[in-house]
């Protein structure tokens, strides 16, 4: 495989090969104060928007960043260093347990309860990556996988730590005790993380990573150290995993052993890949859909009717929308469109960025997965 | 010593067998060894298809655990209809049919794609079976007769062993055995093999590799059918994703254990994953861990075996 130079325009950092000599395009006074108009429409349905809904929708809406903090999760493991975490829906329930045992059986501070997510999600992924990632690719999702049904039948089993079938409370922090609060507070957490994840990329180790996904061996011969990279990457996953999960523990002021089954992990590693590895703005657009879809066809009882028309189907729940709908669009955009919303809305991002609108720009020809590397 | 290093594999093997027959007679956890032995022929046979998937086209097939459920709420939907051996049968056509689907619209289109893509897309199809077996069906557990009614013919070391059980261990011996020659003996079974190897080479011999990759998985899917036919109505009941949830994790650990590769190493590490299973299930020592300590010894098995001898213990080394 050709090492694309431009991949790390797939990450969405600048994706501009303005070929040299060539003036740079600037938009016109009218052309500026579009981009204006469309930003402050995206800004006001993350920022106003919510406001005037009911608790239970915001907090649907608190989940649906919570999920673009869990896809940025597996984008950095996925996307950058190409290994597939099936697993995943333990580092983000262990992180929910760890910060819900924090706030309610230790009585200490919400932000402990986060910290300690955060804590015990990175190091459980360096414990599992520091014994297992001596295999890669498939054999590793193989361990993540199995490592995921450890997680819910040995871990979550543990009544003192997470309080057995009852679970555990995990109340709203002091000062975002409303949801639209909290709502504002994920946003926060998920700027956080993405700027996290904007900056790490932009080092030194960022570039090594992407480069190592490209080819590990000629990474190696110039000097990445691919192991421990693979290992960091999987541990910065992990610490996503487990911020995500203290938040949507906090979000449900709940966590229960029976969430957390390898379904969700399945549905958390579709949303990323459906959203477009290396695109951050992807990510997140494709995880909150999935965070949403019961809602969606709750509201739009127009889709629920459609799927109704399908002759001998039952009511399709909002439970089950996932699961049905996520691998449809999983396999469509496999096999036809690697790379998934992210490549999709391309052209806006570049135009909202100042660029002008260019409909064949699709990034890098090969958005991929991953090497072989098994 | 020469003798010893060329049959590695084989005196692990016999070594592992060995000390497990030892500690568990010691221990007199004899029940487990043929509790183990019974189960896991079921993980054995689903490790076959897992094998054969691999072995053609290197991939680990995270869907092979549904072609086992689909069978099996086949067989439960016909045999209100019709004989039992019949609504097996449909139900074994009802896992071929998937698993020709699934080639032909997941496998074939992403054959030149990473061999990761083609994982995600297989653990997208066993998920979309798992959601459209609960869109329809609901997540209820539903009955399902065995084939045999006959529960004590036959009594090992104090356990009775149904007849169910002995058909399918010896479904699985035979299979095990049928395609051991399949692969060494037949041109297909060549073909297939040579494919895997050097797919381009084998085009050049004028033998079109995707229509291998059809049969194949037309193989795989009969296998994960049968796994799923004879191994649950066992239990009498079923839920959605029965396999994927019960069946998968361990087969693929014997699979591993067994090297990937090899038809007789997937047999093999099918009974070692079954016992050790047994083994946790039933033995005091390991009453004090949470929830159910099989899982948890089969991960453990699954991260011995590919920190220590990647390769399993039949498998080929580099």
């Amino acid at each position: 495989m050709a090492i694309d130079t431009r991949s790390e325009g797939a990450a969405g950092d600048t994706g501009e090969a303005a070929a040299p000599g060539a003036t740079r395009f600037r938009p016109s006074p009218l052309g500026i104060l579009a981009r204006a108009v469309v930003w402050a429409a995206v800004a006001w349905l993350v920022l106003v928007f919510p406001l005037g809904r009911e608790g239970f929708e915001v907090q649907r809406y608190s989940q649906a960043v919570i999920y673009g903090i869990i896809g940025l999760s597996l984008n950095v493991l996925l996307g950058y260093v190409g290994q597939i975490s099936l697993g995943h829906q333990a580092f983000v329930g262990i992180g929910a347990f760890a910060s819900a045992y924090i706030v309610t059986e230790q009585n200490l501070s919400f932000w402990m309860g986060v910290a300690a997510g955060v804590a015990v999600g990175g190091l459980q992924a360096l414990v599992l990556g520091g014994v297992s990632l001596r295999v890669t690719g498939l054999y590793f999702a193989l361990v993540t996988l199995s490592y995921g049904l450890v997680a819910e039948r040995n871990i979550f089993q543990i009544e003192e730590l997470t309080g057995g079938g009852q679970g555990l409370a995990a109340p709203k922090p002091s000062g975002f005790e409303t949801d639209w609060r909290y709502y504002y507070l994920c946003i926060g957490f998920l700027a956080l993380v993405l700027w996290v994840d904007w900056r790490m990329m932009r080092t030194k180790s960022g570039r090594a990573l992407l480069a190592l996904r490209e080819n590990p061996r000629v990474a190696s011969t110039f000097g990445v150290n691919v192991k421990l990279l693979t290992l960091f990457a999987f541990v910065v996953s992990g610490a996503f995993a487990g911020l995500g999960g203290a938040l949507l523990a906090f979000n449900d002021t709940f966590v229960s052993p029976e969430t957390w089954d390898f379904r969700l992990a399945l549905i958390f590693v579709i949303m990323t890949v459906v959203g477009g590895l290396r695109s951050r703005a992807g990510v997140v657009i494709g995880s909150a859909f999935f965070a949403l879809i019961g809602y969606l066809l709750d509201k739009f009882s127009i889709l629920q009717d459609g799927l109704n028309a399908i002759p001998g189907a039952p009511n399709l729940s909002r439970e089950i929308a996932p699961l049905v709908i996520g691998p449809i669009l999983l396999l469509l955009t496999l096999t036809l469109y690697p790379g998934g919303i992210g490549q999709q809305i391309r052209p806006v991002v570049g135009w909202l960025r100042g660029r002008r609108f260019d409909l064949r720009d699709r990034g890098p020809k090969e958005v991929q997965i991953s090497d072989v590397r098994a | 010593m020469e003798w010893v290093r060329e049959r590695q594999g084989h005196v692990i093997t016999a070594a592992v067998i060995a000390l497990l027959v030892v500690v568990l007679v010691a221990t007199g956890e004899k029940e487990s060894l043929v509790i183990g032995v019974i189960t896991g022929a079921s993980y054995g046979l689903v490790a076959l298809g897992l094998v054969l998937i691999y072995k053609s086209s290197g991939v680990f097939n995270f869907a092979q655990g549904e072609f086992g459920t689909v069978a099996v709420y086949t067989l439960y939907l016909l045999h209100f209809h019709v004989p039992y051996g019949v609504a097996i049968l449909g139900a074994l056509v009802a896992a071929v049919t998937m698993g020709v689907l699934v080639e032909r619209l997941i496998v074939r289109p992403l054959f030149d794609a990473p061999r990761v893509t083609v994982l995600v897309a297989t653990a997208g199809v066993a998920l979309l079976a798992i959601g459209v077996e609960i869109w329809f069906g609901e997540a209820t557990a539903r009955p399902v007769g065995r084939a045999f009614p006959t529960l004590d013919r036959v009594t090992v070391l104090g356990v009775q062993v149904s007849d169910q059980r002995l058909l399918l261990l010896g479904v699985l011996v035979v299979l095990a055995a049928l395609l051991a020659l399949f692969f060494n003996k037949t041109n297909l079974g060549l073909a297939i093999l040579g494919a895997s190897q050097e797919p381009t080479a084998t085009e050049l011999m004028g033998i079109s590799v995707k229509r291998l990759s059809t049969i194949i998985w037309a193989m795989a899917a009969l296998l994960g059918g049968l796994a799923g036919v004879l191994a649950v109505p066992e239990g009498q009941s079923f839920a959605p994703g029965v396999l994927t949830t019960a069946f998968l994790i361990p087969g693929f650990t014997a699979a591993v254990l067994g090297g990937m590769t090899s038809l007789p190493g997937a047999f093999l590490g099918g009974i070692i994953v079954g016992v050790v299973e047994a083994v946790a299930t039933s033995a005091p020592v390991f009453d004090d861990l949470p929830g159910s300590p099989g899982t948890l010894l089969v991960f453990v098995v699954l991260l011995v075996v590919l920190v220590a001898r990647p390769q399993g213990l039949l498998g080929k080394a580099g």
